[in-house]
């Protein structure tokens, strides 16, 4: 079957096309909600030119952010059945993958999962500069942003 | 990725003198920028392929009318992403037909590109997942069966001699939204069976 | 909660990715009794235990079933619950004992359709949605024949499987693979078709 390799890291029992349609199913919705057009979380900078090596890092960091942060607070705000539907399949698969990712902790990885950190911060500074209800709607709404750079890693 | 905005004409002003101007936006940056070859245009579509050529980034688009001294409001897109939108062209396909085989050599869809002399990127390039559905219809039996390849070459042996044989192709790549559009139905006959010829005399 | 008795005995069926959540049926004397389901991935559990989600079919559902198939759409545990509801009444939630894991699916194997075109081998295998593909395993019955093995990624259309000699029956087995949990089904009904010998041309 097919599963998801971020460099050392592998991730089964995931159908990313179960996340995409999750996704395509709100998306014109929710990116509607999003008025800052000028700016974009998922800058080019952030998910570049990333290794494989620092890929399970940075997904890590990522996954980790939607969960606690971007879906926790998305949920309480979204009533719409719809919304809460796409947010539960992927947040619940974004568990799935969490629970299987192993990013080691050797030094010798230290400047690799540094160099990961620092796109991770990049994101995150991006959604800190924003109101929490604007950076939240945007965050949702470039899940296929993420999703699509993911699909480079599904084998 | 050939990627052309298309719009309806206001209501009730199909048939009067009314222009067009478009404008784009690329998600992340400040400006909505012109496209020149479409301000003031008549036709209803806008060839904005060279301005969203880097499909890893996202895409706005917006038109107006103008006809007369009035002047309508600007009419947007929701935010376009070539990467997962755009339809997969059909693959070129070559069929050579022999007594009881026919060779089906396919060439992958190309990128959309701004001038014929850059050289070709083939879309196998961006998806490298990109697949084949192969489908053959034996006119004779009435039986139609498909394969699914990734290479570019295909042949089909043991086929019935002077026998009318059609395949068309499709490429697609798994994705939610990739639509795919399947290659024309080409029909070609199997070569007659000079050895069974001479039998029956 | 009103008077109304909560449904009782609720269970999921599930077989091929198919769930079905079952509960017996509330019965009212003179009343049309309806239900809404809600479900809980362990996401909500965790980080939104408050937040239940409708069903996407069965809010109201009808009578003591409802597909909850389009709900559950990762490998985690659900927790599903049910009231019912008449008129202005509604009952207290009644929720499944045991939270449910889309691993637990009973898969069953693909019906397979073994043809011959002249020459060609072609095989049709039973539509089970885009959850599934089918390995299929077909050899030639002949002493010292090896098995080959085939992926087939779709149901529901004639697939071209092998190109056959005449002399010796074609044999076909296949299983279903669901993808989104990694489990095989058993195998099908071996099914086997042979292609008549060809008269050899006449020599000049």
């Amino acid at each position: 079957g097919q599963e998801f390799r971020f460099g050392p890291c592998q991730v089964k029992g995931v159908m990313l096309r179960e996340l995409q349609e999750a996704f395509w199913a709100v998306k014109d919705t929710v990116q509607a909600q999003d008025n800052i057009t000028s700016v974009r979380l998922l800058q080019q900078e952030v998910l570049q030119n990333v290794s494989d090596a620092e890929s399970c890092y940075l997904i890590y960091a990522m996954l980790k952010f939607y969960l606690n942060t971007v879906f926790k607070n998305y949920h309480n705000r979204t009533v719409e059945f719809r919304i809460m539907k796409s947010s539960s399949s992927l947040a619940n698969n974004f568990i799935v993958i969490m629970s299987q990712l192993q990013p080691s902790q050797e030094d010798e990885m230290l400047s690799i999962s540094e160099s990961a950190h620092r796109r991770f911060l990049l994101f995150r500074g991006a959604f800190r500069q924003l109101d929490i209800e604007a950076a939240l709607i945007k965050a949702f709404g470039e899940l296929d942003i993420l999703l699509a750079w993911m699909e480079k890693f599904y084998q | 990725m050939k990627n052309v905005l298309q719009w309806n004409p206001p209501e009730g002003l199909q048939e009067a003198e009314v222009t067009y101007t478009v404008q784009y936006f690329i998600y992340g940056q400040k400006k909505w920028l012109n496209k020149s070859e479409c301000r003031n245009i008549k036709r209803t579509y806008c060839d904005l392929s060279a301005e969203t050529s880097d499909y890893e980034h996202q895409y706005y688009a917006k038109v107006k009318a103008v006809w007369g001294t009035n002047c309508s409001k600007w009419a947007e897109t929701g935010r376009f992403y070539p990467f997962l939108e755009t339809r997969i062209g059909p693959p070129e396909v070559v069929l050579t037909t022999d007594v009881k085989s026919i060779s089906i050599v396919l060439t992958a869809p190309e990128k959309w590109r701004r001038n014929p002399e850059d050289s070709p990127v083939f879309i196998q390039q961006i998806y490298s997942n990109l697949k084949y559905n192969v489908t053959v219809y034996n006119t004779k039996s009435n039986r139609t069966w498909s394969q699914c390849v990734t290479n570019h070459t295909l042949v089909l042996t043991w086929l019935e001699p002077n026998t009318l044989y059609c395949v068309h192709v499709e490429s697609f790549v798994p994705g939610p939204s990739r639509r795919a559009q399947p290659s024309e139905k080409q029909c070609v006959r199997t070569l007659k069976d000079q050895a069974s010829e001479f039998k029956v005399k | 909660a009103g008077a109304l008795a909560a449904p009782q005995n609720l269970s999921v069926h599930s077989t091929n990715l198919k769930h079905l959540l079952r509960w017996s049926p509330v019965v009212v004397p003179g009343g049309t009794v309806s239900y809404s389901v809600e479900y809980q991935g362990e996401y909500e559990s965790l980080y939104a235990s408050h937040i239940w989600i409708p069903s996407s079919r069965c809010s109201p559902a009808v009578g003591p079933e409802c597909d909850v198939t389009d709900d559950i759409t990762a490998n985690v545990q659900y927790n599903l619950r049910v009231r019912a509801t008449l008129g202005s009444q509604t009952s207290a939630w009644s929720t499944l004992e045991h939270p449910f894991h889309r691993n637990s699916t009973i898969l069953t194997p693909p019906g397979l359709d073994v043809t011959k075109d002249g020459f060609h081998l072609v095989i049709e295998l039973e539509d089970l949605g885009p959850q599934f593909e089918f390995l299929v395993f077909y050899w030639r019955r002949e002493s010292g024949a090896k098995e080959q093995v085939k992926t087939v990624r779709r149901g529901g259309i004639p697939v071209h499987l092998e190109t056959m000699e005449p002399g010796a029956p074609y044999c076909v087995k296949a299983q279903t693979f669901a993808k989104a949990i990694g489990r095989h089904s058993a195998f099908s009904q071996a099914d086997c078709v042979e292609v008549q010998g060809e008269a050899l041309p006449l020599a000049l």
